[in-house]
C-alpha cells in the first residue's frame, strides 16, 4: 500500500554553496524542463539558471539574488517533486515555506509549471529589484529545540517596540523579522546572540511585511486570474488554510497569493501543523534543494508533540530506523524518497 | 446495531452515486440557489466531514477510544445555513451541527476541523475548546460558544446575546462584533417543545414586538422524531408560521441548495430588519438518536429505510452531478478519501493526552481573570452630587439596607458603564423594594432593562450579556422564582467557563431577594428559606449580607469580581431586613448605617461582633440579626462571653476564617435560618467535626406559612438565647 505523503516546498535561501550543480546532479534527466526555464528566462533578458546550476563557483551575489535564486529554487524543487517514486508514495497534501507557496501551487497543479515559472521569477524580479528591507533570523528555542520560556514574547514585543519592524516568518523554533535597515540595525543591538543566531539573510528584501505593498499592488495589476486552475491536491498556505480541489475560487487564490502572502506574516510553523493534523501523512517529503528546511519542520512537529515528538533528541532517535521527515536535500533520504 | 445502520448507510452512498440511482433533485440549478460550483463543492465536502466523523466515531467507539456517538448524520444540510452566514454571526449550535461548525471553519485561516472534533469524540486533553470536558461543538476563533444544548437550554442566552449587539452600540461598548451582525441559534424539533425554547422565543417576539433589537436567527432543525418520540405532522409549522413578532422561513434541510437560498434570505431579513426569525430547517436522522439507540425498537424496518434513502448527501450529489459541477468519480474520490483521511488522522488523534486527575479536570471551573476589564469612569464629585441630587446629604445619615443597596449601585453604574441591570419591576417602579429606585430614571431603559416575567429569560438574558463584554447585574424578584430557572445558571453559566477551558465567560452579580421573616406576608413563595440549589454549582459564589453597611461592602466586591474575575456571584439579599432599622428596641437605630461609612469587604472575609471565647455563634444573614439580638440577652442577663460571627459568603464558605474564629471558643452554636436538611448548617458542622462543644439551630424542613404563624418554623432570637444557654450549661 502506498504510504501517503505531505509534500513541503523550499522558500529562498535554499540553494547555496553545498547546493551548486543540485538540478545537474539529481535531474539529467529533466533536461527539458530546465530548458524551459531558460528560455522563459532568456526571454526576460535574465542568466540562465542552467548557467548558474553549472558554474564552477557558487557566487553569493550572484545564485542567492532574488531574480536569479527564485527560478533556480523553483527548477530544483519542480524536478525534486517529479522525481518522487509515485508508486511508493500518494502525495495527499502539499505545502511550502515563503517562496515555496509558488512552488507548492505549481506542484498541486493549481497553477501549470509555466504558470509557476511566471510567477515565481516576476515576484523574485520584482522583489529583487526593489529590495525593500531586509531579514534577519532569530532562535527561540534552545539547543535541544525546546521553546525558550518568554523568548517568542520578548519577539513579540520588539515588533511592538521598534518602528519599521515586522514579523515576517514564523519558521519552526526560529522567527524571521523584517523591516527597514533602521530597524533591523536597532534589532540587532537587542538580541541575545543564540548559537549561530541572529544573523542576516542576505539578498533577502522585507518579504511578508507591509513594506512589500508596492510589489503586491504591481503583482495584482500584472498578474492574470485564468494563472490558476483546478489544484489536483489540497494545499495548505502560510496561514495554514487549506485550499482544497474543487473548492477553490480562482479569485481568492490570486488575492491571497499577490495580496496577503507578500505583505503579511507567513506563519510556516502553523502550516506544518496543519497539515499534518488534517492529513496525517505517513511521511513528510521536503523538497530540495537545501537540508536546511527540515530543522524547522522539525521544530514545528515537537511544538505539536507530533507523535509524541517533544525535543530534538527525540526527533532524532525517531528519525533514526524509518525517518518521518524526508528530505530530498539529503543524500540518505533522498534515496528512499526517489 | 448502530454502527450496522452507519455501515447501510455508508453503503446505500457508495452504491447509489457508484449507479447514478439518485434521487430526483430536477428544478435545482447552481444559478438560482445563488451559489458558486467552488462554494457548493465545500459544502458538499463539510457534509462530508461530518458524516465520516460521525462514521468512524462509532468505530473508535467500538474500540473504546470515543466517548460520544450522537452524530449529525441527516442533518448535514446545516452547513449551506453556515455558508449562508458570516463567522462572526454568534452561533449558539445544536449538538447535531458538526457540518455548520465544519463549514464555517473554513472561514477561518488555519483551522483544523477534522483534527479538532475527533480530539473531541475521543475526550482528549488537546481538545482546543472543552479539553476533553465534554463533546461540546464550541470555538472562540469560530465564535461559537460551547454549550451541550440538549434540551434547547442554549435558546435563552441566545437571545440575550442578541440583544446585546445593539446595546452595546448604545452604551459604545467595543465588543468587536460588526454593527449588523446577528446571532443564530439552533435546535431540533423535539427541544423546540421545552418550555426553554417557548419561553425564549416568546422573549424574542415579546421584545420585537415593541420594537427592540433582536437580531437572532432561530433555526429548528425538524428531524421528525425526539429520540422515539414522533413530532406530529406539521406541528412545527403550525406553532411558529404566524407567531406575532417572528417571520417563518422554511427550507427543504436535504437540499444545499434550497437550504442555501433560504438561510440567505433569513439571515438578511433578520440583518436589515434586526428582528427575529425562524428557519425551518426539515431534514432526517439516520443512524438512531445515538450509538446505543436501537430504533428497530419503535420503528419499523420500512420506516428506518425510507428515512435512510432521504439521505442529504445523495441529495448533494445529484445536485453536484446534475449541475455539471462534478461526476460520481470525483464525488466517490471525496467521500472515500475524506474516510481515509480521517481513518489516519484518529490514529494519531488516539495517542493524545487525556484528562487524568481531579485538578486537570477542575481547571477551567474557575474563570481565569479578565485580563483587560473595562476602564473604571472616572466620577467627578460634582457628577455624583449632581447624579445623587438631595441623596447626597442623606449618604452621611443611618439608613436602611435597601436604600444602601440602591446607591451602590448607583455609584456602580457611575463608574462602570458596562454594568446593566435587568429584571422584572425594576424599571419604572424601582422594583418591588424598592432596592432599584431611580435606576431607570437616571440611567435609561438601556442600563435598567424592565423584563418580562420569565426568569429563565432573565438569566439567559444576563448569560449571553455577560458573553459579550457586559456585566449584567440580573435580578430574581425572590428565590422561590429561581428555581424554575436555576438550570440557566446551573447548565448553562456556571458550565461556560468549564466547557470551554476558560476561553468563553459570563460574569456576572445575580440578586436575589429572599428568605424568611416577613412578618406573616406573603407565605412560602416570598419566603423561601432554601438556597440549597445555589450551593453546590461548582465555580458559583453565593454571598449573603446581614445588614446595609456589609451589603454595600459586598456588592461593590461582588461586581468586582465579576468584573476583574469573571466570576459568576448570587447576591441573596435578606428581604425581612431591606427595611429594617433598629437592633434591639424600636427606634434605637442600631440596624441603621452611614453609606459613606461602608468599609470594603473582601471576598472571604467574615464578619465578627464581640470578642467573648465562652461561645461563638456561626451565623448569616437574618440569622445573624436575631443572633446580635439574643446575644445582648446572653451577655448581660447571662454573662456570658459572646461573638457573634457572619459567615457572610456561604459558598465557597471561608473555612479558614471561619476555624480561625472559633479556635478559642469553648463553644460553637450555629445558627441557620434554612432548613435542618441541605443548609450551610451542615456543612458548617462537618467543618467543625473537632470541635468538642457545637450545636446548631436551624429551620424546620418546613415550607413558611402565612400569617402570624411565620416564624414558628425559624430560629428566633429567644430559641436562640435557649439554644445556647442549653449548650453554654444553663447558665442564669
Amino acid at each position: 500500500m502506498k504510504q501517503k505523503a505531505l509534500v513541503i516546498c523550499p522558500g529562498r535561501g535554499t540553494y547555496n554553496k553545498e547546493e551548486l550543480g543540485y538540478f545537474q546532479c539529481y535531474h539529467s534527466d529533466k533536461k527539458d524542463l530546465m530548458k524551459t526555464i531558460d528560455a522563459y528566462r532568456e526571454s526576460q533578458g535574465q542568466v540562465a539558471i542552467s548557467a548558474l546550476d553549472n558554474s564552477d563557483k557558487f557566487s553569493t551575489d550572484e545564485h542567492t539574488r532574488g531574480d536569479n535564486a527564485s527560478a533556480l529554487i523553483y527548477g530544483c524543487a519542480y524536478a525534486d517533486f517529479q522525481s518522487i517514486d509515485r508508486n511508493k508514495y500518494d502525495i495527499r497534501a502539499v505545502t511550502g515555506n515563503s517562496m515555496g507557496w509558488y512552488i507548492a501551487l505549481a506542484c498541486a497543479n493549481a497553477v501549470s509549471f509555466n504558470g509557476g515559472l511566471e510567477i515565481i521569477n516576476t515576484m523574485g524580479t520584482l522583489m529583487q529589484e526593489a529590495l525593500i528591507g531586509g531579514q534577519l533570523i532569530y532562535s527561540y528555542v534552545d539547543s535541544n529545540w525546546k521553546i525558550i520560556d518568554g523568548a517568542l514574547e520578548y519577539i513579540l514585543a520588539l515588533i511592538s517596540e521598534i518602528d519599521g519592524l515586522h514579523a515576517s516568518i514564523n519558521l519552526g523554533g526560529m522567527f524571521v523579522f523584517g523591516g527597514t535597515e533602521e530597524a533591523l540595525q536597532k534589532l540587532e543591538t537587542q538580541l541575545e546572540p543564540r548559537e549561530q543566531f541572529p544573523f542576516r539573510l542576505k539578498n533577502h528584501a522585507a518579504f511578508h511585511t507591509p513594506l512589500q505593498n508596492p510589489i503586491s499592488e504591481k503583482a495584482l495589476k500584472h498578474f492574470d486570474l485564468n494563472l490558476f486552475q483546478n489544484s489536483n491536491v489540497p494545499l495548505i498556505d502560510g496561514r495554514g488554510h487549506a485550499w482544497v480541489p474543487h473548492t477553490i475560487s480562482s479569485q481568492e487564490i490570486f488575492n491571497y497569493t499577490f495580496g496577503h502572502q507578500v505583505v503579511k506574516p507567513y506563519d510556516f510553523t502553523h502550516s506544518v501543523q496543519c497539515s499534518v493534523k488534517e492529513y496525517a501523512p505517513d511521511k513528510i517529503i521536503i523538497l530540495g534543494p537545501g537540508k536546511t528546511l527540515g530543522g524547522a519542520v522539525a521544530q514545528s512537529l515537537i511544538e505539536a508533540k507530533w507523535q509524541g515528538l517533544d525535543s530534538k533528541e527525540s526527533f532524532i532517535n525517531a528519525q533514526k530506523s524509518d525517518p518521518f521527515v524526508l528530505s530530498m536535500g539529503i543524500d540518505e533520504q533522498r534515496k528512499v524518497v526517489v | 446495531m448502530s454502527l450496522d445502520r452507519a455501515k447501510i448507510v455508508h453503503q446505500n452512498f457508495l452504491d447509489r452515486v457508484s449507479n447514478e440511482n439518485l434521487p430526483n433533485v430536477s428544478g435545482y440549478d447552481i444559478s438560482s440557489a445563488g451559489l458558486s460550483n467552488e462554494q457548493a463543492v465545500q459544502i458538499f465536502e463539510s457534509q462530508v466531514l461530518s458524516r465520516q466523523l460521525d462514521f468512524i466515531s462509532r468505530k473508535l467507539q467500538g474500540q473504546g477510544e470515543a466517548f460520544y456517538t450522537i452524530g449529525s448524520s441527516g442533518h448535514e444540510g446545516n452547513a449551506a445555513i453556515a455558508a449562508a452566514l458570516n463567522v462572526d454571526d454568534m452561533a449558539f449550535l445544536h449538538y447535531r451541527d458538526a457540518a455548520f461548525f465544519i463549514e464555517r471553519s473554513k472561514k477561518v485561516s488555519g483551522s483544523t476541523p477534522a483534527w479538532d472534533m475527533l480530539l473531541s469524540f475521543t475526550a482528549s486533553a488537546d481538545d482546543p475548546i472543552a479539553q476533553g470536558r465534554h463533546k461540546v461543538l464550541g470555538s472562540k476563533d469560530l465564535f461559537v460558544p460551547p454549550q451541550t444544548s440538549t434540551i434547547a437550554s442554549h435558546l435563552p442566552k441566545a437571545v440575550g446575546l442578541a440583544y446585546s449587539i445593539g446595546l452595546n452600540k448604545k452604551l459604545e461598548l467595543d465588543d468587536g462584533l460588526p454593527e449588523n451582525s446577528i446571532a443564530v441559534c439552533s435546535f431540533g424539533d423535539a427541544s423546540v417543545n421545552h418550555s426553554t425554547a417557548v419561553g425564549a422565543i416568546n422573549t424574542a417576539c415579546w421584545s420585537a414586538y415593541q420594537g427592540a433589537e433582536m437580531p437572532l436567527l432561530f433555526v429548528c432543525e425538524d428531524n421528525d422524531i425526539g429520540i422515539s418520540t414522533f413530532t406530529p405532522d406539521g406541528w412545527v409549522k403550525a406553532q411558529y408560521q404566524k407567531k406575532v413578532g417572528l417571520k417563518y422561513f422554511y427550507c427543504d434541510g436535504l437540499n444545499i441548495f434550497d437550504t442555501y437560498k433560504v438561510a440567505l434570505e433569513a439571515q438578511q431579513y433578520v440583518r436589515e430588519k434586526r428582528a427575529p426569525a425562524f428557519l425551518h430547517f426539515k431534514c432526517v436522522r439516520l443512524y438512531g438518536h445515538a450509538g446505543a439507540d436501537a430504533q428497530n425498537v419503535y420503528m419499523s424496518k420500512q420506516q428506518i429505510e425510507e428515512g435512510e434513502a432521504k439521505d442529504p448527501l445523495l441529495q448533494s450529489a445529484a445536485l453536484l452531478i446534475q449541475n455539471g459541477i462534478l461526476n460520481k468519480e470525483q464525488i466517490l474520490d471525496i467521500y472515500n478519501d475524506c474516510e481515509q483521511r480521517l481513518e489516519r488522522v484518529a490514529q494519531e488523534v488516539i495517542k493524545r493526552a487525556k484528562l487524568e486527575t481531579s485538578e486537570q479536570i477542575m481547571e477551567s471551573i474557575v474563570p481565569p481573570v479578565n485580563p483587560t476589564p473595562q476602564m473604571v469612569e472616572v466620577v467627578s464629585e460634582q457628577t455624583r452630587t449632581k447624579h445623587f441630587d438631595s441623596d447626597i446629604a442623606a449618604h452621611k445619615k443611618p439608613s436602611h439596607m435597601a436604600k444602601m443597596i440602591n446607591w451602590a449601585l448607583h455609584d456602580l453604574m457611575l463608574e462602570h458603564k458596562e454594568v446593566v441591570l435587568a429584571g422584572e419591576d425594576i424599571g419604572p417602579k424601582g422594583g418591588v423594594y424598592n432596592v432599584t429606585a431611580n435606576l431607570h430614571q437616571k440611567f435609561g431603559a438601556n442600563r435598567v432593562i424592565n423584563t418580562l416575567l420569565d426568569e429563565q429569560s432573565i438569566l439567559g438574558l444576563a448569560i449571553g450579556m455577560a458573553h459579550n463584554q457586559i456585566i449584567p447585574i440580573p435580578e430574581i424578584q425572590f428565590l422561590a422564582y429561581l428555581h424554575n430557572a436555576e438550570d440557566q445558571l446551573r447548565g448553562e453559566a456556571a458550565t461556560l467557563s468549564f466547557f470551554s477551558n476558560g476561553q468563553f465567560t459570563n460574569p456576572m452579580v445575580i440578586r436575589i431577594a429572599g428568605l424568611a421573616y416577613q412578618r406573616g406576608f406573603g407565605g412560602h413563595f416570598h419566603n423561601d428559606n432554601s438556597l440549597n440549589v445555589l450551593r453546590d454549582i461548582p465555580g458559583v459564589i453565593v454571598t449573603c449580607p446581614s445588614n446595609g453597611s456589609d451589603a454595600v461592602a459586598m456588592m461593590r466586591e461582588a461586581v468586582r469580581l465579576a468584573r476583574e474575575e469573571q466570576r459568576i456571584v448570587v447576591f441573596l439579599e435578606p428581604i425581612a431586613l431591606y427595611m429594617t432599622r433598629d437592633l434591639h428596641e424600636e427606634k434605637d437605630g442600631a440596624w441603621s448605617f452611614n453609606y459613606n461609612d461602608a468599609k470594603s469587604i473582601s471576598f472571604g472575609e467574615i464578619g465578627q461582633h464581640g470578642e467573648g471565647e465562652e461561645l461563638a455563634i456561626i451565623t448569616y444573614g437574618n440569622g445573624y440579626y436575631l443572633s446580635r439580638q439574643a446575644a445582648k440577652v446572653l451577655e448581660e442577663k447571662h454573662s456570658i462571653k459572646i461573638r457573634v460571627i457572619d459567615v457572610r459568603w456561604l459558598c465557597p464558605l471561608p473555612n479558614e476564617e471561619i476555624l480561625s474564629a472559633v479556635k478559642d471558643c469553648k463553644h460553637v452554636l450555629i445558627v441557620d435560618e434554612c432548613r435542618k436538611t441541605g443548609s450551610v448548617s451542615e456543612e458548617l458542622m462537618a467543618l467543625l467535626k473537632n470541635h468538642n462543644n457545637v450545636e446548631r439551630l436551624t429551620a424546620e424542613d418546613s415550607f413558611i406559612p402565612l400569617g402570624r404563624a411565620y416564624a414558628s418554623t425559624l430560629p428566633s432570637k429567644e430559641s436562640i438565647a435557649e439554644a445556647a444557654l442549653n449548650l453554654v450549661g444553663g447558665k442564669s
